[in-house]
């Protein structure tokens, strides 16, 4: 790949491993490169030759923090790589007191967005070979040459519509800061569905949700869903059934979805890990939207000091019945 | 398949679930009956100790089993027998509300309503506007669960 990107892997691998061959950390947890050249999956990196497989690219969507949960169980002090949603996902999880903040370094990575491995070969049409990036644009290496592309255009889903992109907590910021961005269509399929009538978003949901194979991915990758059991595992009583219908598919994503209210940081990580695309983020946003038109624009994981809106309360607060 | 499911023949009745809270609503329909006033028999009450206890779950699961309408009823703001309870709920449940109407439910299916244990005439009122809300818009299938059969449906 681009000599930049070598460039700042290596600005990366320095920062990192003075504190974790000097002993201030005990694990690093980043990314290297999955099985294809498309994918970058989590490194738990626990030695010098781990390091050497660190990567800082275009695919390291994976959100980390969530895996500290687990992982703090057997270390006593973690360095996590941090993108804008993996900061704001370790807010979320610090409000929740899973974790303490002097248990974690934290390494800022402002991020420029990633790609979706399904627009590229969109793109390219065909078969893809690798890419290669420069100043915003994206060359695809396809059989027959090359081809150029806006690398906005390529983002993730989860990327288009985010709005910080830097680390809201850091300990040391890598890379200079993208800055805040807009985000004018984060509303726009909720407020499309808002539209529909009551029969007409029913079956938008039992449709969608009915490719539902209940294998809980969307939980095990959400900062949110932190619970050591979780409703769905409870057995007494047992909330959620196994069955195969609509009736069950509602019950689980209306509740992962609430359980969320106020404190989504809207990362995305459940939509992108579902593997039959349930459209799980518009279920969030819509509870994202409501909260901030009734009781005030809340951003969860910008703020960790500031209290999640169902955690507090105004006596003059309105409601969405009637209180006469 | 079972009844549950095409109970829309004549003489089908609505089943509407409410949760009261022990302090004040549920004491509310006590006055209500006490008072000799009339609701309809289609509400079951179901007591909790405060609308704060109110669990979305709960909710859910009685559409699931049978529930065409559910209505939570608390003490007025400001009123909780444990101060704050009616306060955070007010919060939850309106997010709770806006969440199941997203979700394709029609907004007269789940209500919240603040009655006070005086309010013995507003408890009968409020049960019976429910009541008939949900007379109009027909049985729900929404949620209902293939495998439950109906109560209301056998008798
Ligand atoms: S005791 Fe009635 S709402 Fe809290």
């Amino acid at each position: 790949m681009a000599e930049r990107n070598i460039e700042s892997v290596n600005k990366v691998r320095e920062a990192v491993s003075q504190d974790l061959l000097g002993g201030r950390i005990d694990l690093l947890l980043g990314w290297e490169k999955g099985h294809y050249w498309w994918q970058s999956r989590p490194l738990f990196a626990r030695s010098e030759e781990d390091l050497e497989k660190l990567a800082w690219d275009s695919f390291c969507a994976v959100n980390l923090s969530r895996y500290l949960l687990e992982e703090l169980k057997d270390h006593d002090k973690i360095g996590v790589l941090v993108k804008g949603c993996d900061a704001r996902a370790f807010n979320r999880l610090l409000q929740d007191n899973m974790v303490k903040r002097d248990q974690v370094i934290l390494y800022g990575l402002p991020c420029p967005g990633m790609l979706d491995y399904n627009r590229l070969i969109e793109k390219a049409g065909g078969a893809l070979l690798g890419i290669t990036e420069e100043n915003g644009r994206v060359i695809l290496n396809i059989e027959s040459g090359e081809q150029e592309a806006q690398r906005d255009d390529l983002l993730l889903d989860k990327c288009k519509d985010c709005r910080y992109p830097d680390p809201a907590v850091y300990d040391q910021l890598l890379f200079s800061p993208q800055g805040e961005k807009e985000g004018p269509e984060r509303f726009k399929t909720v407020e499309e569905l808002e539209e529909m009538s009551a029969e007409e978003r029913f079956g938008y949901w039992e449709k969608e949700l009915s490719r539902c194979l209940r294998c809980y991915a969307c939980r095990q990758a959400c900062p949110f869903c932190s619970c050591r059991e979780c409703f769905v595992e409870q057995e007494n009583p047992r909330w959620q059934g196994r069955a195969y219908q609509p009736s069950e598919n509602f019950m689980f994503h209306l509740v992962r979805a609430y359980h969320g209210t106020g404190r989504c940081i809207d990362c995305g990580e459940c939509e992108r890990s579902c593997p039959v695309d349930i459209p799980l983020q518009e279920l969030n946003r819509k509870l994202i939207k409501d909260i901030n038109e009734l009781y005030g624009d809340y951003e969860a994981g910008l703020d960790a000091e500031q209290e999640p809106p169902l955690l507090t309360y105004r006596p003059d607060d309105p409601a969405a019945f009637s209180e006469k | 398949m079972s009844a549950a499911l095409n109970e829309t023949a004549a003489g089908w009745e609505p089943l509407i679930v409410s949760f009261c809270c022990n302090w004040c609503s549920y004491a509310g329909g006590d006055l209500a009956g006490t008072s000799r006033m009339s609701y309809p028999a289609n509400v079951k009450v179901i007591r909790v100790p405060c609308s704060g206890r109110m669990n979305p779950l709960f909710v859910l699961r009685a559409f699931q089993r049978g529930a065409d309408g559910v209505l939570v009823a608390g003490c007025h703001p400001g009123d909780c027998h444990y101060t704050s309870g009616n306060y955070q709920s007010r919060r939850r449940l309106s997010a709770f509300k806006r969440l199941v109407e997203f979700a394709g439910f029609e907004p007269e299916r789940f209500e919240v309503r603040w009655i006070s244990s005086s309010e013995g005439d507003k408890f009968a009122e409020e049960m019976t506007s429910m009541t008939e809300k949900i007379k109009a818009l027909g049985p729900n299938r929404k949620m209902r669960d293939a495998r439950w059969q109906s109560v209301t449906s056998k008798v």
